[in-house]
């Protein structure tokens, strides 16, 4: 059973400190919401809910590639991930989500150095 | 004095009571001693399944996986495997020419052995992941962090699950 009410499929958030001493690790939190279905689930009428699941994410920093996600099924319903981030400058933190149907979706934050 | 005869304070002494008891407890302290000479299951060893094994031979190729430099934090017990936290971090090196390249989460009994694989650069100045995984009964959880020289280091873990998260 698809959500009718609430976030829907795709909506993220990214949150990161609101400032950061230059060269500082910050640590970035990062939300979608998504299904992951695993495909192994039927629904209550006994049909199969197919496989959908994010499949990888690309993080950016500064129009830079700094980290790419690799996932399965196997990672949680709505994703959450926290993982370090050196601060070297104020620059724009872009996270790209694609799922397995080939959909994908970009948020962005700002890292404020100073 | 023999050990079970009753001290009445007039037979034995009180110091031949104390002996006596030392040498009760003492033997109590051998047994536990001896228990705890059962060698642990080596979670890289014995308890890795060949299925796991191929797994990290396709990704790995001959590279073993070293135990240690590497901390993975799971609960023991995961009452609902929908939802089980896992963070891992390392005590290695993070400079430019030796740095963590990814942190790998396998999970021995979940349909997809290879669950995750999180590539970091150099850029992150740090290595480390916190996230929710699935997990479909109760299994080892092992975190594997690459270097960019190529070494492997593991944690494993093994995990209690109640609730089927996988389906």
């Amino acid at each position: 059973m698809e959500r009718t009410q609430g976030p829907q499929v795709g909506e993220a958030r990214i949150v990161v400190p609101a400032t950061a001493a230059p060269g500082s690790v910050i640590y970035v939190k990062a939300l979608i919401t998504h299904p992951m279905h695993t495909g192994l689930f039927r629904d209550a009428t006994g049909a199969p809910i197919a496989a959908w699941f994010i499949r990888e994410v690309v993080v950016g920093y500064g129009g830079e590639e700094v980290a790419r996600f690799e996932w399965t099924s196997g990672i949680s319903r709505d994703p959450f991930v926290t993982f370090p981030l050196r601060a070297t400058r104020t620059a724009p933190l872009t996270i790209t989500w694609t799922d397995n149907k080939g959909a994908s979706w970009t948020q962005t934050a700002q890292v404020t150095v100073g | 004095m023999a050990n079970g005869q009753v001290f009445d304070g007039r037979g034995g002494s009180r110091r031949d009571f104390l002996r006596a008891a030392a040498g009760a407890a003492g033997a109590l302290l051998v047994g536990a001693e001896a228990l705890r000479a059962a060698p642990a299951p080596d979670p890289w060893g014995e308890e890795l399944p060949e299925r796991v094994r191929e797994v990290l031979r396709a990704r790995f190729g001959e590279r073993t996986v070293r135990p240690g430099r590497v901390q993975l934090d799971v609960p023991e017990n995961a009452p609902d495997g929908r939802s089980v936290p896992v963070f891992v971090e390392t005590s290695l090196p993070l400079v430019s020419t030796d740095y963590v390249k990814a942190i790998h989460v396998v999970v021995d009994h979940n349909p997809d052995i290879y669950l995750a694989g999180f590539h970091f650069s150099a850029a992150l100045g740090a290595a480390s992941v916190d996230t929710r995984i699935k997990m479909r009964r109760t299994s080892y959880v092992r975190a594997i962090a690459e270097t960019s020289r190529g070494e492997l280091w593991g944690a494993a873990t093994k995990v209690f699950v109640t609730l089927n998260g996988c389906g």
